[in-house]
């Protein structure tokens, strides 16, 4: 036991710390960052947006995505844990890109979910994901018009279309195996919330928190295991 | 759009001022690599598996990032390349930044890339981009290491709980990404249901085979998305 505790001190100090660190001084720099082509506008043409229309815009889209911001996160933080929440929310993509290749390189390695060390093949799966993707963005940003040429109308239409809701069922396949038995409440909850045209960031965290509170109620009765 | 916007949207001044947000996202991503090889020997990973995680992670990312590729062609011709580049690199997923760059023009009362849609309503359509990139980038830099204390405290110091919770938030996110293509109904049902099949069978096969585990996903995308495409 006394071993265990110095083990986590220890860990802290040399991971928990410095993941923060890095975490806080990118995610602050990159908000900052993000403003530059903004300032680029206003010095080079003079154009900037007035503040009366630049806060009408940040209402506007805040009542859109506002609860996300908190939702997200919260919502993703068990599943990614520190490492993985800074770098799933600085390079985006979260469900389509980070959450499966995370879990992808938990299941090659297998590792056992909660523990340090499916914390941090889990984020070594992320770092894998976001070189290959921002290898993809770049070549579109430079070569973009000239390499979609190579794929024909209909083979850009099906990984345009069918990429996520394919990913999302591989997905929710691979974590069946694990817990079948939540499968069915997971696609109950937000199945019924949706149809009654509940908000999206209810129905998130009603499905993910309903079905760890319905896994509470198994582990205490046994079911699961 | 005019041809003149796109043209300031496309020029090298942007291009420079978008790369800093770009790049530091490969930055982050590699100070976080250098801090896991300093960690792994704490708790007992080897370099080889931490090489092997990455590679399932990157094998596993081509068959998105490909998506992500063609629908970001799309958006540069309204963006300009740039901007596209940048947004795609950081937070944004294509449909948040066509959303906050029309939110941006309706703010000005122009349609976006419409008639009327000059530099002004552009430098709008660039601000609510960034400020709404923020609030995720701010709430996560702020708080994210006080989410850590949550997880313990829903985990109760007990790891058999702990790695179940971890699978049904896992399961409860899909559930709910899976839900809203199930009522979709056709191609996108089509594509959850084959892609969900062909992974479990998948899997199975890899228990074998096992070699075959870190393509799994990226196959099991692969069916998913050929058989809707040739049904639908």
């Amino acid at each position: 036991m006394s071993e265990k505790k110095i083990d986590d001190a220890f860990l802290h100090e040399h991971w928990t710390r410095p993941v923060v660190r890095i975490g806080m001084i990118t995610m602050l720099s990159a908000c900052i960052l993000s403003f530059l082509p903004l300032v680029y506008l206003y010095i080079v043409y003079g154009v900037y947006p007035k503040l009366s229309t630049a806060i009408t815009a940040w209402g506007l889209i805040a009542a859109v995505f506002g609860a996300m911001y908190f939702v997200e996160p919260i919502s993703y933080y068990p599943i990614l844990g520190l490492a993985g929440t800074y770098m799933s929310i600085l390079s985006g993509n979260v469900s389509n890109l980070r959450l499966p290749c995370s879990a992808m390189a938990q299941e090659v390695l297998g590792v056992k979910e909660g523990t340090r060390q499916a914390e941090l093949i889990g984020t070594m799966g992320i770092i894998g994901s976001i070189i290959v993707n921002f290898v993809a963005v770049t070549l579109a940003a430079f070569v973009g018009y000239s390499l979609i040429k190579l794929f024909p109308p209909a083979v850009a239409d099906a990984f345009r279309s069918y990429t996520a809701p394919a990913i999302f069922g591989a997905v929710f396949g691979q974590f069946s195996l694990r817990q079948p038995e939540l499968a069915p409440f997971a696609l109950a909850i937000p199945i019924a919330l949706l149809i009654f045209k509940v908000p999206v960031w209810i129905i998130i965290l009603a499905s993910v928190f309903g079905t760890i509170g319905i896994a509470r109620i198994f582990y205490k009765k046994g079911v699961i295991k | 759009m005019s041809e003149d916007v796109l043209s300031v949207a496309n020029s090298l001044g942007v291009w420079l001022t978008a790369a800093p947000v770009a790049i530091l996202t490969v930055i982050q991503a590699y100070l976080y690599y250098k801090q896991i090889y300093k960690t792994a020997d704490i708790v007992d990973l080897t370099h080889d598996q931490l090489k092997r995680a990455f590679r399932a992670g990157a094998i596993t990312a081509i068959g998105p990032s490909i998506a992500i590729f063609i629908i970001m062609v799309g958006l540069m011709s309204v963006i300009g390349a740039p901007m596209a580049w940048m947004r795609l690199a950081v937070i944004g997923a294509a449909p948040t930044e066509l959303t906050a760059a029309t939110v941006g023009a309706d703010a000005v009362g122009v349609t976006f890339g419409g008639e009327g849609y000059d530099l002004y309503a552009m430098s709008v359509s660039w601000w609510t981009m960034a400020i709404n990139g923020c609030g995720w980038l701010l709430f996560v830099g702020l708080f994210a290491h006080k989410l850590e204390a949550f997880r313990e405290k829903m985990g109760a110091g007990d790891p058999a709980w702990l790695a179940i919770l971890t699978s049904a938030a896992m399961i409860g996110v899909f559930g709910y990404l899976n839900g809203r293509n199930i009522i979709a109904f056709n191609g996108p049902l089509t594509a959850a249901i084959v892609g969900g099949v062909s992974m479990v069978i998948l899997l199975k096969v890899a228990k074998k085979a096992s070699w075959l585990k870190e393509y799994t996903l990226g196959i099991a995308m692969l069916i998913g998305m050929t058989v809707a495409a040739i049904l639908f």
